[in-house]
């Protein structure tokens, strides 16, 4: 074997994915040849220096993520259904499904678990009068009363709710009023997430800042606040949003969303922030946040503590 | 239960037949046991693949809802493992091609005293003790980070699967759709890569 031919095969070699007969003329050459053997060498040491950036995960973010996920589960698959997998599409697909006013009493997933309830109160087939109650694909029931009279006929009332669909761009400024609408209402924080994430683009529109500024400091789901963040990061310089990013930064219990807040925050000099970050260097846990302040009250010569 | 690095290739552990499969008729406890099978390689691959907590994040929420809504129609004819990991590289490939196209470094913030890497600020506390060190260990680790961005999107996954996540090229080459000879070849691209960007640190 020449000595290219060994230098091409040296990093398989060392992750062992050489075939034996490979392997065996592979070292058979490197012990006696001394320039493939430091080639070799050197290949061990570059991934030795690689492997000191793998970088773990924080138990936090794990944490995180898997309460994001089931969050988002628990919201559309609580119900048992005929094809829960499908269920769940439609509900994590809709955005704006069942959206038909703005404010609405009901979420998206709890009305479509009651039209599935619905349909199967009414299986297809079943002889019962439909002329007006016919749960056809997109309508959910919310049944009212249910009374036997003397004939032996069952008397049922029902609120109906008709999923419809609306399309537009986003800088539509209704379809803005329903996605602001399904930013503070919706039960889903799926839905929440979806909303926030189309809105962050249009911040300089007073309402959507609101709605932003609202979700980060209000929203239970770290997944939603921090979209919101992503739309307040190129308004940071405003009053307002400032006094919305010092109460996150503050207040939320969220590790990943402090430490997002604290980048948006520093990136400015601001003297007026000097009270807070100091409180901060006390009390703060995270690591990350507490050194982002003291370089931020360093740079502009306060000092790290009250005393 | 098969384990989460995927050397058991394309065998189907017992264990996680029976989850998907319980998974598949509705069942949250075992799709939750699924998830925690698999969930803590995934968001560690997302992690060194794309070096943001936030995009990590992203990619863990987006691959498990792929999974959940998808699941039903998973056949076995791979391993859930591959099928997962198919998934997750498909996610973050995109992920890195975007980044490719925009030149972007998602673990640099653009501050006003200039860019500042994330990862760096949680080894600062540590290295305080030892300046020199941590300089060192800061030039080191934005040399690596800046070889790896040199890489295509393709072989930093081969690289990446390989090197950090120790799966077999054979796998590999499954999970990216493609063989095991093709897989080989992109590794040795990587590798050479990073020997010519890196060789002088070694």
């Amino acid at each position: 074997m020449t000595c290219d031919a060994v230098r091409k095969l040296i990093p398989l070699y060392y992750y062992g994915e050489l075939t034996p007969e490979e392997e065996d003329q592979a070292e058979a050459h490197i012990h006696e040849c001394g320039a493939c053997a430091r080639e070799m060498e050197s290949a061990r040491a570059l991934a030795a220096a690689l492997d000191r950036r793998t970088m773990e995960p924080a138990a936090s973010l794990l944490a995180d993520c898997r309460a994001d996920l089931a969050a988002a589960i628990r919201g559309g698959a609580a119900k048992p259904a005929r094809q829960p997998w499908r269920l769940w599409l439609d509900a994590a697909g809709a955005t704006l499904a069942g959206l038909n006013r703005w404010r609405q009493p009901l979420g998206a997933m709890a009305l479509i678990a009651v039209g599935f309830f619905a349909a199967r109160l009414v299986p297809a087939g079943s002889g019962v009068s439909t002329a007006s109650f016919g749960p056809s694909e997109g309508v959910f029931v919310n049944v009212r009363s249910a009374q036997q009279d003397g004939a032996g006929r069952v008397r049922i009332a029902y609120d109906e709710t008709r999923r419809r669909e609306v399309s537009g761009r986003i800088d539509n400024p209704d379809i803005q009023k329903m996605l602001v609408a399904a930013a503070h209402e919706e039960d889903d924080p799926g839905v929440r997430v979806e909303s926030v994430d189309l809105l962050k683009g249009r911040a300089a529109s007073d309402e959507v800042r609101d709605a932003l500024m609202n979700a980060l400091l209000h929203d239970s789901n770290p997944g939603v606040r921090l979209k919101a963040l992503e739309g307040l990061k190129p308004l940071a310089a405003e009053p307002p949003v400032r006094g919305a990013l010092s109460q996150a930064l503050q207040f939320d219990d969220n590790d990943a969303v402090r430490m997002q807040v604290v980048d948006v925050l520093t990136m400015r000099r601001d003297d007026a922030m000097v009270g807070m970050l100091q409180n901060l260097v006390q009390r703060e846990d995270n690591s990350y946040v507490r050194l982002k302040c003291e370089k931020a009250l360093k740079e502009m010569n306060a000092s790290i503590g009250t005393f | 239960m098969q384990d989460a690095t995927g050397t058991a290739g394309a065998r189907v552990s017992p264990d996680v037949d029976s989850l998907v499969r319980a998974a598949q008729r509705g069942d949250q406890v075992a799709f939750e046991q699924l998830v925690r099978a698999y969930d803590q390689s995934v968001l560690r691959l997302a992690m060194n693949l794309l070096r943001s907590p936030e995009d990590a994040r992203d990619v863990y929420q987006e691959a498990f809802l792929r999974v959940y809504r998808n699941l039903h129609a998973f056949r076995f004819d791979c391993s859930f493992h591959t099928w997962l990991y198919r998934i997750v590289t498909n996610i973050c490939l995109d992920q890195l091609r975007k980044r490719k196209v925009r030149k972007e470094e998602s673990a640099v913030v653009e501050t006003a005293e200039g860019a500042i890497d994330r990862t760096e600020a949680f080894e600062e506390e540590s290295a305080a003790a030892n300046p020199e060190r941590a300089t060192w260990n800061r030039q080191l680790g934005q040399r690596i980070d800046n070889a790896l961005e040199d890489l295509t999107p393709r072989e930093r996954m081969v690289f990446e699967l390989r090197h950090y996540q120790g799966l077999r090229l054979r796998n590999i080459g499954e999970v990216l759709g493609t063989s095991e000879e093709a897989a080989k070849n992109c590794l040795f691209r990587a590798t050479q890569k990073m020997r010519h960007l890196l060789g002088d640190l070694v």
